[in-house]
């Protein structure tokens, strides 16, 4: 990864911060709201593979750990595991369909809510499976549909293009 | 040769991450880099926010000039200038309107008829709540205003929550609907009887506990903060309204359930009370 890479990894991150703090966080349905966050892992996994979509994962987590009230450290975890898993899940996947990327991003938002939730309550966190989930899966999973595309095409200018066999092909974006 | 050097990586790159993920967690669980990450959230937080209100400013320009864009034509200028004037004197009207229900809310917190004689800071709420999983809400005061965790906040209404953090120029406040507050409330007749106020997630109403079956209660009745739990909060805030209450014959204790006497929802100005946490 070149340090031209890495700048605009770090645009992309201050970017979606900065919608998800002033924009998406106003948007409360039923307590929740979308999470754009959460859909960077997503979109770093699913256009550049596990092992980039781990490390964007990481660093969108720590950021995003940074204001929320929650114990520190837990959106790195989950978002590096989603992050993965979205990379592993379509690693098979040669060519893509507009329609592959909301339905990823539905599916892996609602894993990592529901991951987000369990470990969250492992650690104390009151009320995160039994009452925050349920309207969180409600608000984010439909709101990630909506999102996906945006996110999934910002992810892929921001990370360098994969060699085959990774990914699901879009990661040559426009540069 | 490349093809099994791979994975072994990506396992490499995925398992160091998890590791540092769990260090992170661990030490910000045990309390050991409590103050190295409390003042990372707080640089981060006071940085962020001219950022955010940047952002604010820049929206609503943006927002007028859409509503208002220009259609072609002499007539449809002309029309568009005359709707310009009435949509600026609507906007003056509704400006004067605001500021005048802004005006009124902050009286409304100048009259408490509770926590009288403890300093106060007044407060806007600047943001929601941050994450899905908790009930919080972002004030516009900080440490540089004499904000500091453990103070109590108050609306015009009653008890809001508790200040979980703060940085600066910012506090983050804990709502009492969060599934991890629990307020000690006075309730009945004389306000002796006493019982727990459990927040049930955001939007919910108040689960009450501790309430014996059989107990004479009303719906509208108020629960207020007994000043117990070692003086977390002072005594006699209006904290919620019985809506509903129910016991079974086996029961051991009385289900009652209580709306926020504070409208949650529209949370705009709040009163942060400078009241030392005992604890």
């Amino acid at each position: 990864m070149t340090s031209a890479d890495l700048a605009r990894c770090t645009i992309v991150l201050f970017v979606v911060l900065v919608v998800q703090q002033t924009l998406l966080d106003s948007v409360r349905i039923a307590g929740a709201h979308p999470d754009a966050m959460l859909l960077l892992p997503i979109a770093a996994g699913y256009v550049a593979g596990p092992d980039r979509g781990a490390g964007f994962g990481f660093a969108a987590g720590v950021l995003a750990d940074l204001f929320l009230p929650t114990t520190f450290g837990l959106s790195a975890l989950v978002f590096c595991l989603v992050g993965y898993g979205t990379g592993l899940t379509v690693r098979g996947l040669v060519r893509s369909s507009w329609w592959l990327p909301p339905i990823v991003a539905a599916g892996a938002t609602s894993v990592g809510l529901a991951v987000y939730a369990i470990l969250g309550s492992v650690l104390g966190e009151p009320g995160t499976v039994t009452t925050s989930l349920a309207p969180a899966l409600v608000v984010a999973t439909p709101a990630a549909v909506v999102l996906a595309t945006p996110v999934v095409r910002l992810v892929s200018w921001a990370l360098p293009a994969v060699s085959s066999g990774h990914g699901a092909g879009i990661g040559s974006g426009p540069r | 040769m490349a093809r099994t050097r791979r994975p072994r990586r990506t396992r490499l790159t995925i398992g160091l991450l998890i590791l540092a993920s769990i260090t992170i967690i661990t030490l910000d669980y045990r309390g050991d880099a409590h103050g190295t990450i409390s003042s990372l959230k707080n640089a981060a937080s006071d940085a962020f926010s001219p950022v955010q209100r940047g952002v604010d400013d820049i929206t609503h320009p943006i927002g007028s000039f859409l509503a208002g864009a220009v259609n072609g034509g002499e007539i449809e200028q002309e029309n568009a200038k005359l709707r310009q004037q009435v949509g600026n004197l609507q906007s003056q009207l509704l400006a004067h309107q605001a500021t005048a229900n802004a005006l009124k809310s902050l009286q409304k917190l100048d009259h408490l008829r509770w926590a009288q004689g403890i300093p106060r800071v007044a407060a806007q709420v600047v943001s929601l709540n941050s994450s899905n999983f908790a009930a919080t809400v972002e004030l516009n005061v900080g440490a540089r205003n004499g904000v500091a965790a453990g103070m109590p906040v108050v609306g015009s209404a009653g008890l809001v929550g508790r200040v979980t953090s703060t940085s600066s120029t910012r506090c983050t406040v804990t709502l009492i609907t969060d599934a991890g507050s629990a307020v000690g409330v006075r309730y009945g007749a004389a306000s002796l009887d006493l019982a727990l106020a459990q927040g049930d997630g955001i939007g919910k109403n108040l689960d009450v506990t501790y309430v014996s079956p059989g107990t004479a209660l009303h719906k509208g009745e108020v629960l207020t903060t007994s000043g117990l739990q070692n003086g977390i909060y002072p005594p006699l805030i209006p904290v919620a309204r019985i809506r509903s209450f129910s016991s079974s014959a086996s029961a051991t204790s009385e289900t009652v359930s209580a709306a926020p006497a504070a409208d949650l929802a529209q949370l705009q100005y709040v009163d942060v009370l400078q009241w030392p946490a005992a604890g």
